[in-house]
């Protein structure tokens, strides 16, 4: 019996390859891998280590927050809109409460704008704190992972000190922000970005110039610009080709035109340009430019009303806006539709990391598999804000 | 020094056997990089808090006055209008009235906070005009029996509070005392009520 084993065996070895996808096989990864940042699904078809396509499955974790919000008074939504997107929620609070505020013609306080730059860029430093860390872990580097969670923390208690809690903020509302800065905390903010930036240039010794990290991300799943567009990609994707979008300049939404900063782009840091690293890098510079918008925004706030007057039942006339702000993870944008009651006749969310997941099929042809746990990693890919 | 010999190594990068020590001396030297950074923490204090056997300051000292943690009631200054409530996004809170039918008078003999479906976002307390319903610094309440979670204030019925003009003259008590005292133990099974008119055990769960 052995033998004819063994005769089967040398014959298929002998057997020449007619197709190069002869040997493919299907495999699962995910949606309870380490690496799927979330409950994603991978259908990977692979030929040993190379595949031949990566299809993400998604829909594992969709809460149905669109729906929800038809049942729920505009003035109630706001914590959940938090769960959009929990690496980030600030965001997705502003460009909710962009969207109602300009279908019902509130005006918002200078105070409020400034507070809620402040709040959203110490969110958006937060959330790259994650996103870079954990490529890092994904590829095998534990360390530098838990130096940023250490840096994380911090922010997650300014956080709490602003607005009571650490991850699920529900801080903006309608008209304004929930409550005022404490007294003592621009001070406290102003020095953690002291104690913080030194600890970049600390993490780049750690991680960013370590040669294994540069040659696991340098010229792997490269987005040409083309490409970019053509997907669809937003935010610091985007920007990692080497196209310079980013909507706190273009927009100028809130009170961002008023402060000076610049707008970091990939240009091939060490491979090509659109590079996993490309990427990587991008998100590591755009913490530094939070920095100085926190510490123009802290200088320079304005004294006066934190919230404008709203009526306890808002009510919004037959309308539609769509409003979208950048997030951590590129372009968020809330559609609105208003019927003339108190609740949302339709309401529509996209998100940065939906239209990520886009590009993954087309990228990873030809990829090996070890290459696609970085590839999704260098994209910031967020499953609750996939599915919403 | 370093750099002196990188330009050497640099300058003959195109021949494949300098590549190949290139490699093991960049890998080498960004390795002991690495464990140069995380020598230096071995020197420094370190950030964690053994919580919570060894705590230089109490928890409460620890948390900021904005802290959302969980729903109490001052019950004696609840005005009942219903607001926080009505605000809820989910629905946590249930309170009910009654009225006497002889004197005309208004009582609560309900008011339920479920924490198991609360999350925590604030919307009931920034709605309370007199700052009866507010958040306390307990965070923790897990319990064995999810109907254990459903936190009742009332005990007997009580009138609802009448506003004065100046709102300042109202001491709050935010430690956090009486929702601790409602809060049950973490076996302790829960209190069934019973229904006389069905004749079935139930809890007050709110729906």
């Amino acid at each position: 019996m052995s033998n004819s084993i063994k005769k089967e065996d040398d014959l298929k070895h002998l057997k020449p390859l007619t197709s190069p996808f002869e040997e493919e096989m299907m495999l699962n990864m995910g949606p309870q891998h380490p690496s799927t940042h979330g409950v994603l699904n991978f259908l990977v078809v692979t030929d040993g280590e190379v595949m031949h396509q990566a299809r993400p499955n998604i829909g594992y974790l969709h809460r149905g927050i669109e729906k929800l919000a038809e049942m729920t008074p505009y003035t109630g939504f706001m914590p959940y809109m938090d769960r959009v997107d929990y690496l980030a929620a600030m965001f997705a609070n502003q460009a909710f409460a962009m969207a109602v505020e300009r279908l019902a013609g509130i005006e918002v306080p200078e105070r409020a704008e400034y507070l809620r730059v402040i709040a959203c860029e110490l969110n958006r430093i937060a959330s790259h704190l994650i996103a870079t860390g954990a490529l890092g872990l994904d590829l095998g580097a534990i360390t530098p992972f838990l130096h940023w969670i250490r840096e994380r923390e911090f922010i997650n208690d300014l956080m709490e000190e602003l607005c009571g809690a650490r991850l699920t903020y529900n801080y903006m509302r309608i008209g304004g922000v929930y409550a005022d800065i404490p007294s003592g905390l621009p001070d406290k903010i102003l020095r953690f970005l002291d104690h913080f930036e030194p600890i970049v240039d600390e993490y780049n010794r750690l991680l960013t110039n370590n040669e294994i990290f540069v040659r696991r991300l340098a010229d792997v799943a490269v987005i040409t610009p083309i490409d970019a567009v053509n997907f669809g990609l937003v935010g610091p994707n985007l920007r990692g080709s080497g196209i310079e979008i980013d909507l706190r300049k273009i927009l100028g939404y809130s009170a961002y035109p008023n402060f000076d900063f610049e707008v970091p782009l990939g240009k091939g840091f060490r491979g090509t340009q659109g590079d996993c690293y490309d990427r990587y890098m991008v998100r590591m510079l755009e913490m530094k430019e939070s920095c100085k918008i926190i510490r123009q925004a802290i200088e320079n706030l304005p004294a006066g009303e934190h919230r404008a007057k709203v009526k306890r039942k808002l009510k919004v006339k037959e309308n539609e806006f769509y409003s979208r702000i950048e997030s951590a993870r590129g372009e968020m944008g809330v559609y609105l539709i208003s019927d003339g009651t108190d609740k949302p006749y339709r309401l529509k969310i996209k998100t940065g990391s939906f239209t990520a997941m886009s590009i993954v099929e087309k990228i990873s042809q030809g990829l090996m598999i070890a290459d696609l746990v970085a590839l999704i990693g260098s994209l910031d890919i967020v499953a609750p804000e996939v599915d919403r | 020094m370093v750099s002196a010999m990188e330009n050497a190594v640099n300058a003959k990068s195109h021949l494949p056997v300098f590549q190949y020590f290139k490699n093991i001396y960049l890998l080498v030297v960004s390795i002991l990089e690495g464990m140069a950074v995380t020598m230096s923490y071995l020197f420094r204090r370190p950030i964690t808090i053994q919580y919570p056997y060894k705590m230089e300051e109490s928890i409460d000292t620890v948390l900021p006055p904005q802290f959302r943690g969980i729903l109490e009631v001052d019950l004696p200054y609840c005005i009942a209008c219903l607001r926080c409530a009505n605000t809820c996004p989910i629905d946590c809170i249930a309170i009910d009235l009654e009225k006497n039918a002889e004197t005309k008078e208004r009582f609560i003999t309900r008011f339920d906070i479920d924490i198991s479906k609360c999350m925590f976002c604030g919307l009931c307390v920034e709605g309370c005009s007199t700052g009866a319903i507010h958040h306390t610094k307990i965070f923790s309440g897990t319990s064995h029996y999810i109907e254990n979670l459903v936190l009742e204030f009332v005990d007997t019925p009580v009138r609802p509070f009448k506003k004065p003009k100046s709102m300042e003259d109202i001491p709050f008590d935010k430690s956090g005392k009486i929702a601790k005292n409602k809060l049950k133990d973490f076996f302790s099974p829960p209190e069934f009520v019973i229904d006389h008119r069905k004749g079935e055990k139930y809890t007050r769960r709110v729906r």
